[in-house]
């Protein structure tokens, strides 16, 4: 269960995770809104399809690709909220990949 | 127009140098993929979201005052800049601000740092599953934790991070540590080596401690470790010297060590060398952190690990030779200032050999043991689809990744990488640096064509420009 520690009332911004709305302080991570929203899966595995989630949440992993305003392949990690964005979780699978 | 000099990565090693080739009049552009400088050990110090950022450690506050010398210093800093291309010719590219961008250096310092070592147990690519880095990650730039995880493996960063959620009251279900018992044995006479610099030593220490103290539930000796849970983790499974144990976690983190992040530095083409006491590659290079091209250094946990400090002085040194590189200091003034900082970095050695060794990760950790366990997690290639690759003749690692496709998916190898050359160096029953590494290219990102297709060149202010 991630949460957040933060004591102060920062600025936050209105984001949708999968389609249900959720709000995060401004300038925080893309996964941060992810894990805070209890919504963890960032993607489907390429083959088998199985649930996928960040594992280095520094950018090296590449776990965390997730569909952010209709562009695929975005690193949760290292993107930043900002108002408005749709996030979904990205179902690229081997057959969809060629067209990228 | 050519920039006198482009870093690379803005931790220690690459905020020092910055700070030094300041000092003589040069100042460099700094690319950084993070929203602030700091890097991995002083993530977000300057700009802590933490209601109080001391619980972190006296070293994270530190790192707030090395931040503010270096962005006091002029240095042109880019912040979320993802270097994807560093190319012999002086020529780099890299992606900020949903654009492309292309700079030029007549001097390259990369100081890429570290990444974690992979730990391909299974279930490791269930979700919930996550590296201590990332916990460390989380916790500094957003102030987000997980509540009730465990973790396991080996190592002072580890410890530091149990240690960092205990102190902010965060519940830890369990340290489950797999240093073997047989490590302090061997490390007992590399002793007297580390007590140089003692006070890093009893830093480690206290962390242990203070761990003991909080009453958390701590396993020692642990093997045979398995993630449990079907669409996502549910806990840990282990063995210690009492039997096997089991601890219900929703987030597990692992962590055995870091090793340099290999892949700009491979796609450059420098050489680099097995180490066979840190278990990973190092970039070749002299004393001053030049590499195999003249006009290309590496410092910092990037060519070999050192740690923050032994980064800042490999930071230091680097740019005194490329000062004496671009002509405004002499050789002599380049020794000169050196001194001090490879005396130091003689010192910290002591230390690292030690570390090295006292936390020198289980073998039976860094490869999977069973045939099903994924060892490319992108590709998702099993060790048993690896080992068929190898019979059917793929006996080096690029030709294990052609007949296997292990190592091509988005991350590059990053994770599979070592664990492929380990596990080929097991098979041929040879040592690692007869086996190599894979062949990398640029990009070593995921681009899109609408990032490509926004190109724009960075040139040097026009007063510095020559
Ligand atoms: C996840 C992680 C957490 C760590 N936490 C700690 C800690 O809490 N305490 C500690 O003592 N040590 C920690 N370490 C060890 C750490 O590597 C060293 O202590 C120290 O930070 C090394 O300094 P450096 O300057 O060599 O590299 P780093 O501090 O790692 O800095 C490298 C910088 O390069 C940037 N970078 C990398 N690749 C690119 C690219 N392609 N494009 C643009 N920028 C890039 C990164 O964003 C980063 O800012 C950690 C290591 C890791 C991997
Ligand atoms: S979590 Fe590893 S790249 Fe984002």
């Amino acid at each position: 269960m991630f949460r957040s520690l933060r004591t102060d009332a920062p600025a936050r911004v209105r984001v949708l995770v999968n389609g249900h709305p959720v709000e995060v302080p401004a300038g925080q991570s893309v996964w941060s809104a992810l894990a805070l929203s209890g919504q963890i899966t960032t993607r489907k595995a390429a083959l088998s399809a199985q649930d996928r989630s960040a594992y280095c949440a520094m950018g090296v992993c590449f776990e965390c690709l997730v569909d952010i305003d209709g562009l695929p392949n975005q690193q949760a990690c290292l993107r930043r909220v900002t108002e408005g964005m749709q996030i979904t979780m990205q179902t690229i699978t081997e057959d969809t990949k060629a067209e990228l | 127009m050519a920039h006198d000099c482009v870093i690379v990565g803005a931790g220690p090693a690459g905020m020092a140098a910055a700070l030094t080739l300041a000092d003589h009049g040069v100042r460099p552009l700094v690319l950084d993929r993070a929203a602030r400088p700091g890097g991995q050990i002083y993530r977000a110090a300057s700009a802590s979201p933490l209601p109080d950022r001391s619980v972190l450690g006296a070293d994270y506050a530190a790192g707030a005052e090395l931040i503010t010398a270096y962005t006091a210093s002029g240095a042109d800093h880019r912040a979320e800049a993802d270097v994807w291309h560093v190319g012999a010719d002086g020529k780099i590219l890299f992606s900020t601000d949903g654009g492309t961008c292309q700079a030029e250096a007549r001097e390259i310092l990369l100081c890429p740092g570290a990444l974690e070592r992979p730990m391909p147990i299974p279930g490791w690519t269930l979700p919930g599953v996550m590296t201590a880095g990332a916990a460390q990650v989380m916790l500094k730039s957003d102030a987000v934790v997980a509540e009730g995880a465990v973790f396991a493996g080996s190592g002072p960063l580890l410890y530091l991070i149990v240690a960092q959620y205990l102190r902010l009251g965060v519940k830890v279900a369990a340290l489950v540590d797999t240093t073997p018992r047989d490590n302090y044995l061997r490390a007992a006479p590399l002793l007297a080596g580390a007590l140089r610099v003692p006070s890093m030593l009893t830093k480690g220490l206290s962390l242990l401690h203070e761990i003991r103290q909080a009453g958390i539930p701590v396993f020692r000796w642990a093997s045979d470790l398995q993630v449990l849970g079907q669409d996502r983790a549910r806990g840990l499974r282990f063995v210690t010297p009492k039997g096997a144990q089991e601890i219900a976690a929703d987030t597990v983190f692992l962590h055995h060590g870091v090793t340099p992040n290999p892949n700009m530095t491979r796609a450059l083409g420098v050489q680099h060398d097995w180490n066979p006491d840190q278990l990973c590659w190092h970039v070749r290079r002299d004393p001053f952190g030049q590499s195999t091209l003249a006009h290309v250094s590496v410092a910092g946990d990037g060519g070999a690990i050192v740690g923050a400090e032994g980064a800042q002085c490999e930071g230091r040194l680097a740019a005194l030779n490329m000062l004496c590189r671009l002509g405004r200091i002499d050789r002599a003034t380049r020794d000169h200032l050196a001194r001090a900082d490879l005396t130091r970095l003689k010192r910290l050695a002591g230390v690292r050999r030690f570390i090295d060794r006292l936390y020198r990760p289980q073998a039976a950790l860094r490869v999977p043991q069973c045939p099903d366990t994924l060892v490319c997690r992108c590709e998702e290639r099993s060790l048993g689809d690896l080992r068929a690759g190898f019979d059917a003749g793929a006996r080096d690692p690029n030709a294990l990744k052609s007949l296997t496709r292990c190592g091509m998916g988005p991350c590059q190898g990053r994770q599979c990488g070592p664990i492929v050359s380990q596990l080929l160096a097991d098979w041929r029953d040879e040592p690692v640096s007869e086996v190599g590494y894979y062949r990398l290219r640029s990009p070593q990102r995921l681009l899109s064509l609408q990032e490509l297709s926004r190109f724009n060149r960075v040139h040097p202010a026009p007063e510095e420009a020559q």
